[in-house]
């Protein structure tokens, strides 16, 4: 499954569609920290976050996600959608929690 | 940067530069030991004999653009009249008596075969604007000024890059990123949230185009990423400078304080100093290091509370590249 395909089922806003928009997810990470992403050593990463910053997006490009999606519907800075751009990284908006978000992802991995 | 290193990194540049002045680059250095002062003088010379009026001195400075007539005769250098000579004529209305009652015969002379740098202390100590130039006979054969010099080093730097240039062109450089040379340095500004990470972007955009393996960029750029956002946070600022050769990646952030009081407690999980403030940027888990040195094949780290934290962190790209 990809990014477009669980934004489709979480109803969420895609800004930018990057590189690799098309790549299926081999894994979710739902974090506010970005320490933690960094720490993380799987492959085709999607990131759920609800932290509105173009740090988001530097930090999923350096761990090679396939996207990034701001959950909470967060109001994000317009630098955000210029830095996705810029890395080539798929940037998503999302009005679920983070709990409701996550719940939405895993059902619809596990369908796919 | 730590200072205590950077001095010693200044220290190491300048005992290796120094020749004379030590503040020149090596090539410059080089150049003027190299060329003689024969190299750079002007030959074609306007002389006059000494019972010429320095009217006509005068007149051949002007003519010629020159602010200095050496005074010959049979091959003989008798003197030198300089344009302060000529203005000093004008104001005490003599210019039409000799050069030979109004020269400068206590001169400073420069012999042909003398290095070039000999000159260029000359200049310095004499504040002269030319130097008559003798050979080993004593004969005058030339007369050297600033702009001489200037001319003969421009000549010779533009040499020098022709030769690099056609050196460089001749050497292929062989295919495959074990093979890649790149050094770069980025400047990383405290609480620059707007740009920090930017440098490690732009590496692991670079490592991405020349196909490296993924493993190999993710490590590389994580360590970057993790270096540059400890600058931002918990610096005062410094730089992240990055570099591939040998099959290696060596990145390395330093930075001018305030420095580690506990270099252990700072590399234990968690630990930080980090504020609310930072935190709410999503980073200062206290990972950052510990992440460094888990992505690493080697790690260093060195502090001075006061000066500055050094950290280098290596990443074999070929595995033949540990040393």
């Amino acid at each position: 499954m990809t990014i477009l395909e669980v934004a489709k089922k979480l109803k969420a806003e895609v800004l930018v569609e990057g590189d690799a928009v098309a790549d299926a997810i081999g894994y979710v990470v739902a974090s506010d920290l970005m320490s933690d992403v960094l720490l993380v050593d799987e492959d085709e990463i999607l990131l759920l976050t609800s932290l509105a910053s173009d740090q988001v997006l530097r930090t999923g490009h350096i761990v090679g996600a396939v996207g990034v999606i701001v959950i909470n519907g967060k109001s994000l800075p317009s630098s955000m959608v210029k830095v996705a751009r810029d890395l080539g990284m798929t940037l998503v908006k999302c009005d679920k929690s983070q709990y409701q978000a996550c719940i939405a992802v895993s059902e619809a991995l596990k369908s796919a | 940067m730590n200072e205590k290193l950077n001095k010693e990194i200044l220290s190491k540049a300048s005992i290796s530069k120094k020749v004379d002045h030590g503040t020149e680059p090596l090539v410059l250095v080089e150049m003027i030991q190299r060329l003689k002062v024969r190299d750079v003088m002007t030959t074609t010379l306007a002389t006059v004999e000494r019972a010429a009026p320095l009217s006509d001195v005068q007149a051949l400075m002007k003519a010629k653009q020159i602010s200095g007539v050496p005074v010959e005769e049979g091959g003989r250098f008798l003197g030198l009249v300089t344009i302060n000579d000529i203005i000093r004529a004008l104001e005490g209305g003599y210019i039409d008596e000799t050069c030979q009652k109004h020269m400068s015969t206590k001169l400073v002379v420069l012999e042909d075969d003398m290095p070039l740098s000999f000159a260029l202390r000359y200049f310095e100590k004499y504040h002269f604007g030319r130097f008559p130039v003798i050979n080993r006979e004593q004969k005058l054969v030339g007369i050297i000024c600033q702009r001489d010099i200037n001319r003969a080093l421009l000549l010779e730097l533009t040499n020098e890059l022709n030769r690099l240039e056609s050196e460089s062109s001749h050497y292929k450089v062989p295919e495959g990123p074990f093979n890649l040379y790149v050094l770069r340095e980025f400047p990383v500004s405290k609480f620059d949230f707007e740009n920090a990470g930017k440098a490690a972007n732009k590496v692991k955009q670079l490592l991405k185009e020349k196909k490296f393996p993924a493993k190999i960029i993710r490590r590389i750029a994580v360590a970057a990423y993790e270096l540059e956002i400890n600058l931002c946070v918990h610096s005062d600022g410094g730089s992240l400078s990055w570099q591939l050769s040998n099959g290696r990646a060596e990145i390395i952030a330093h930075d001018s304080g305030p420095g580690i009081a506990d270099v252990e407690w700072a590399l234990k999980d968690g630990n930080s100093t980090a504020s609310e403030w930072i935190r709410s940027f999503g980073f200062g888990a206290g990972m950052g290091l510990v992440n460094v040195k888990r992505v690493s094949d080697e790690f260093e780290i060195e502090s001075t509370v006061g000066l500055g934290t050094r950290v280098k962190a290596v990443i074999y790209i070929n595995p033949d590249a540990k040393r």
